[in-house]
C-alpha cells in the first residue's frame, strides 16, 4: 500500500465517497462517488436542479455533505479537525453572479484575501493582483468598482480574484449563465486558456460547445446521480445512458 | 428611412406664458394674494401692536385691522376658490389647468386661515395669548433654553453612538448560527423593545440608584438607559442591513478562504453599515425626541434638556409660550437631520454610495 492510497484519497486530487445532500426533505445528491486527477478539466452538465451545482459546492464545503466524505489533497476534510478555511486557499470557486465585493475595486477585491488571508504585504499582494489582472486582460480596469464593469470583466475579474490565492483546483459554478450572450466568449476564452496551461478544473456548465472541447471528462448528471462519466466524444456522440442520449437530444 | 432631428422642447417662462389662459392665471393670481394677505397680514398688524408685553397681542387680535385681514382672506379666498374649481375643467392646457387647480386650492386654505383668525379675534384672546403668545418669560430664560438644547443634543449623540456600537455587536451574536450565542441577544434585544423606554428610564435612573446604592447622576442614567434602548433598536436595523446582503457574498469570501469573522469584517458589515445609514439615522431623530422623556427622572439645573427647561418655565408662570420654544428647539435639531437622511437616501438611490468606498 503506497502512501497517495493510504491517505484515502488513492492519489487523486479529489475524491468524493459516496456523497449526500439533503435540503430539508429534498434529497440533492444521491450517492456521489467522484475522483479528479491533477491536471484533469472535467465539465458537469445537466438539466437544472439534478444537483450539479450542489456537487460542485460540495467540493470547497460551501455546502457540508449530510452524508459520505470528501477528499482533497490527501486529507479528508469533511472531518469536523480540518481547518477548513485553510483548505479553501487551495481551491478557487467561481459563481454565477460574480459575487465581487461591491465597495471594493477590482484590485482591491483581489488584494483583500492575498492580504488577510494569506497574510502577504501591501506590496506582495499588489504586485500579485496586477499580475492576474494582466492574465485576464484587465489591467486597465484596477481601480474599477465593478458596478463600473460589465458583466463579462466582473467575471473576469472574479477568476483573477480566484487565481492569485494559486490555488490546486478551480471551480466553475456556471460562470456563463448570468452574462448577456456577447460576452460569453471572453470568459469561455479565459478558462480555456487556464486550462491548457495545466489547471486542474471542475466546471459546471451549460455552454455544451464549450463542454466538448475543452474538458478531458464529461459528467452528466440528473436525480442526483452521476448518470455518464467518459471522454467528450464518448458522451456526446454516443452515450450509453438513455436519459443522457434524452438530454443532449433537447440542448443540442 | 432617416429621422428628422428633434430639440428637446424649451419650457421658460413665454412657453408657459402662451400655455397659461386669462382665468387660469386670474385663479391661480387670486389664490396666492389670498394666501399672502392672511399670513402677511396677521404677522404685519400684530407686529404693529408689538409683540411684548402679551397684552399687546390681545390688543393686535381685537384690533378692526386683524378683523380686516380676517374677512378679506376669506373674500379673496372663497373668490379664488370658486373661479379655480369652475373654470379647470375647460382649461384648454396643462398648464392652466394645474394653475386653476392650483389657485382653487390655495384660496380655500386662505379661507380656512382667515376664519381662524376671525374666529380667534372674536374669542378669549386674553387667556389664548398669555398663554400661547407670551414671549416675555420665555425670553429672559434664552439661556436655559441653549443649555436645554446643548443637553438634548449631548444626550441623543452619546446615546447614538454607544446604542450604534452596543447594536452592530447585538446583531452580530443575533445573527450566530449557534442557538447559545444568538439567545442572550435575542432576550436582550426584545425586552429593551418591549418595556417602555421611560420605565427603562425610571429603573435605571431610579431604581438602580436605591436598590444597588450605586451613585449615578439622573443625567448619566438617562445616557445609558437611552444607550441601551437604542442599542436593541439598533440591532434590529443592523440585523436586517446584514441578511439584506447577498449571500453570495459571504460564500465568495469563505470560498477564498476567509473565517465567519473576516468575512463578516472585510465583506459583509462593511455593505450592511451603508445600507443601514439612513435608518440608523432615522433613529437618531427618534431618540432626539426621545431624550425628553428625561425630564420625567429629574434633572439638575446646569443638565436640563429642553423640555426640562420648558415644564420648569411653565411650572413657575403658568405660561404655556416655553412649551412652544421648547418644539422650536426640538426642530432646529431635527429638521436638518431629516434633511440630511432624505439627501443620503437619495444618493443611496442613485447608486452612487456602493461605488464610491
Amino acid at each position: 500500500m503506497t502512501a497517495a492510497e493510504r491517505d484515502g484519497a488513492g492519489g487523486h486530487l479529489v475524491r468524493l465517497d459516496g456523497v449526500h445532500k439533503w435540503f430539508g426533505d429534498l434529497h440533492v445528491l444521491k450517492g456521489i462517488d467522484l475522483e479528479l486527477d491533477r491536471g484533469q478539466v472535467v465539465t458537469v452538465i445537466g438539466p437544472s436542479g439534478s444537483g450539479k451545482s450542489t456537487l460542485l459546492r460540495c467540493v470547497n464545503l460551501l455546502e457540508e455533505p449530510t452524508e459520505g466524505k470528501v477528499y482533497f489533497d490527501g486529507r479528508e476534510i469533511t472531518d469536523v479537525r480540518t481547518d477548513l478555511n485553510e483548505v479553501r486557499t487551495h481551491i478557487g470557486i467561481v459563481f454565477q453572479a460574480f459575487n465581487l465585493f461591491p465597495h471594493k475595486t477590482a484590485i482591491g477585491n483581489i488584494m483583500l484575501s492575498l492580504q488577510k488571508v494569506l497574510k502577504l504585504g501591501e506590496e506582495e499582494a499588489r504586485e500579485r493582483a496586477v499580475a492576474e489582472l494582466e492574465h485576464v486582460g484587465l489591467a486597465h480596469k484596477a481601480d474599477s468598482y465593478p458596478a463600473q464593469l460589465s458583466g463579462g470583466q466582473q467575471q473576469r475579474v472574479a477568476i483573477a480574484r480566484a487565481l492569485a490565492m494559486r490555488p490546486k483546483l478551480m471551480l466553475f459554478d456556471e460562470v456563463t449563465s448570468a452574462l448577456d450572450p456577447e460576452l460569453v466568449k471572453e470568459v469561455l476564452d479565459t478558462m480555456k486558456r487556464l486550462a491548457d496551461e495545466g489547471m486542474t478544473m471542475l466546471i459546471v456548465t451549460h455552454e455544451m460547445g464549450f463542454a466538448r472541447e475543452v474538458g478531458d471528462r464529461v459528467i452528466f448528471m440528473d436525480d442526483g446521480k452521476i448518470q455518464e462519466d467518459g471522454p467528450p466524444a464518448q458522451v456526446f456522440s454516443n452515450p450509453a445512458n438513455p436519459r443522457c442520449k434524452d438530454f443532449l437530444a433537447h440542448v443540442l | 428611412m432617416a429621422t428628422a432631428h428633434v430639440d428637446k422642447p424649451v419650457r421658460d417662462l413665454a412657453w408657459l406664458r402662451e400655455q397659461s389662459q386669462p382665468l387660469s392665471l386670474a385663479a391661480f393670481g387670486l389664490g396666492v394674494l389670498s394666501l399672502a394677505a392672511v399670513i402677511l397680514g396677521t404677522a404685519v398688524v400684530l407686529l404693529m401692536h408689538g409683540l411684548t408685553p402679551y397684552e399687546n397681542v390681545v390688543r393686535g387680535f381685537k384690533s378692526a385691522e386683524m378683523t380686516g385681514v380676517g374677512v378679506w382672506a376669506v373674500g379673496l379666498g372663497v373668490a379664488a376658490s370658486a373661479l379655480g374649481w369652475g373654470t379647470f375643467r375647460r382649461m384648454p392646457t396643462k398648464v392652466s389647468r394645474e394653475e386653476a387647480v392650483a389657485g382653487a386650492v390655495l384660496g380655500a386654505q386662505a379661507a380656512v386661515l382667515g376664519a381662524v383668525v376671525l374666529w380667534f379675534s372674536e374669542g378669549d384672546v386674553d387667556v389664548f395669548a398669555f398663554n400661547f403668545f407670551n414671549f416675555e418669560g420665555p425670553n429672559q430664560q434664552l439661556d436655559a433654553f441653549l443649555t436645554g438644547a446643548k443637553n438634548t443634543l449631548v444626550l441623543a449623540l452619546s446615546s447614538e453612538l454607544l446604542g450604534i456600537l452596543l447594536g452592530l455587536v447585538l446583531a452580530i451574536f443575533a445573527i450566530s448560527k449557534r442557538a447559545v450565542v444568538r439567545a442572550p441577544a435575542r432576550v436582550y434585544i426584545n425586552f429593551f423593545r418591549g418595556t417602555p423606554l421611560l420605565w427603562q428610564l425610571s429603573f435605571i435612573g431610579i431604581g438602580i440608584p436605591l436598590g444597588l446604592g450605586v451613585d449615578i447622576s439622573t443625567y448619566t442614567a438617562g445616557i445609558i438607559a437611552l444607550s441601551l434602548n437604542m442599542g436593541a433598536y439598533s440591532a434590529e436595523v443592523f440585523r436586517a442591513g446584514i441578511q439584506s446582503i447577498e449571500r453570495g457574498q459571504l460564500e465568495a469570501a469563505r470560498g477564498l478562504g476567509m473565517s465567519y469573522g473576516q468575512a463578516m469584517r472585510y465583506s459583509i458589515v462593511p455593505q450592511a453599515v451603508r445600507r443601514v445609514i439612513p435608518p440608523l439615522m432615522n433613529e437618531f431623530v427618534i431618540l432626539v425626541k426621545d431624550t425628553s422623556l428625561v425630564v420625567f427622572v429629574g434633572l439638575a439645573a446646569g443638565e436640563r434638556e429642553l423640555l426640562s427647561v420648558a415644564s420648569q418655565g411653565f411650572g413657575n408662570t403658568f405660561n404655556a409660550t416655553f412649551f412652544i420654544y421648547a418644539a422650536l428647539g426640538y426642530l432646529a435639531i431635527c429638521l436638518p437631520a431629516i434633511r440630511l437622511v432624505n439627501a443620503v437616501e437619495r444618493r443611496m438611490r442613485s447608486g452612487l454610495v456602493g461605488v464610491t468606498a
